[in-house]
């Protein structure tokens, strides 16, 4: 099975859909912990990652996406929907899937879309732009999850077994991961940080103040109107 | 003032009263999602580009009005990506909003949106997402939505008025 991961956020470096897709990759390469019937044991399995940082497609990926069985996107919410230079290369694939030199009718679509505000809801019209997407592709949309509290996430320690601030969003991850396994569809699922909603907006604004500081500016900065 | 945001080189669409109008002029880089217009040099993007004052221009328009190539139910790459790089019209602290949590306002006036969005064979699910980002727009921009509307082709806007 080959499965691919595609990072969509802008920054190249740490970013939040970069720890998410961490994560898929490890369950997909643990079997153990994986539902029984997820585990596929004799198969080989490769998991490659796709770098979408620009607007435009990273290259060898539409060749290495004619074998694959899945494609799994993951990025930010930017103002209620997907990064425009996501949107980009979104066109760019349409366009190329148009010619049946590109067509795989056997790709599956899954989606992860995380975003600064604290409800994973917020994310759900991104994960529509996806499923529409598929639509005009003609592509098949299995489902994705809507992430809240992703802005914070990599300040949040990594606690096994289940507990700590990331666990809800490590489980949807470990569940998308047995369907993606399994070439099921799920619903899409919203899920938030373990973490009290009034802490998370103190951090972050805690988080602004330092920032700015940092920058050498003052923290009434933060709610400047420049004229031009 | 109202503040036209359009994928169209050649805009021929009639404006009633005073208008700002930003259309492709140049390559726009995308948001590199470094929060530079909130920390670095507040309310105004860092890629200078020629497209990082729009949160500037949303600060002092009553209407922001899109006219875009329908792409998914969403707005074309261009606009989107002019649309990202202006979050600096919002302010970084939280608030809450209909239970839900959006930024705070840096500018006191109150937007009315619309979209004309045009584009063969609009299906029936992408007006809806459209429908639904430009409310949930609103909700991010605490203002409102005036009207969202669909065209199959770039040149029956022609014979609107905004
Ligand atoms: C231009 C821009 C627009 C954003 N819009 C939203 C938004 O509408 N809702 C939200 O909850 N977060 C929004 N965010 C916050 C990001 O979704 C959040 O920081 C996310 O964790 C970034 O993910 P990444 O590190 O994978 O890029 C926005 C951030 C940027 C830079």
């Amino acid at each position: 099975m080959k499965i691919i991961l595609a990072n969509g956020s802008p920054k190249v470096g740490d970013s939040a859909s970069r720890i998410f897709l961490a994560y898929l990759k490890d369950y997909f390469t643990d079997q153990s912990r994986q539902q029984p019937e997820a585990v596929l044991r004799d198969e080989e399995r490769k998991i490659l990652e796709a770098e979408f940082h620009a607007a435009h497609i990273p290259e060898g990926t539409m060749e290495e996406l004619k074998s694959a069985d899945a494609l799994i996107f993951a990025c930010p919410l930017y103002v209620d929907g997907l990064p425009g230079h996501l949107l980009s290369c979104l066109m760019q694939m349409e366009s190329l899937l148009r010619n049946p030199q590109w067509q795989n009718p056997g790709l599956r679509i899954y989606g992860i879309v995380n975003c600064g505000f604290y409800e994973g809801i917020q994310a759900q019209y991104a994960l529509e732009l996806l499923r529409n997407w598929c639509a005009r592709t003609g592509l098949a949309w299995c489902g994705g999850i809507g992430i809240g509290g992703g802005g914070g996430i990599s300040m949040m320690p990594a606690v096994e077994g289940g507990h700590g601030p990331r666990a809800p969003v490590e489980k949807a991850l470990a569940e998308m991961t047995d369907t993606v396994l399994q070439q099921k569809i799920q619903e899409n699922k919203y899920v938030s940080v373990a973490f009290p909603r009034f802490l998370y907006k103190l951090a972050a604004q805690a988080g602004w103040r330092q920032s700015i500081r940092a920058n050498g500016g003052k923290v009434r900065d933060l709610g400047k109107r420049p004229e031009e | 003032m109202k503040l036209i945001i359009t994928d169209l080189e050649n805009f021929n669409i009639a404006v009633e009263g005073e208008y700002k109008l930003i259309n492709p002029h140049g390559e726009v880089h995308p948001c590199i999602g470094c929060f530079g217009c909130w920390v670095r040099t507040p309310g105004k993007c860092v890629i200078r580009d020629g497209y990082e004052g729009t949160g500037i221009e949303m600060g002092k328009c009553s209407e922001l009005i899109f006219i875009s190539k329908c792409c998914y139910g969403g707005l074309s790459p261009f606009i989107k990506t002019v649309q990202d790089r202006a979050i600096s019209y919002i302010h970084p602290d939280f608030v809450l909003r209909k239970g839900e949590m959006h930024h705070k306002r840096r500018y006191q006036n109150i937007i009315s949106l619309s979209a004309y969005f045009y584009g063969e064979n609009i299906t029936e699910q992408e007006k809806e997402t459209a429908r639904n980002i430009l409310e949930a727009n609103a909700d991010n921009y605490d203002g409102t939505v005036k009207t969202v509307c669909f065209y199959q082709t770039a040149e029956e806007l022609e014979d609107i008025r905004l």
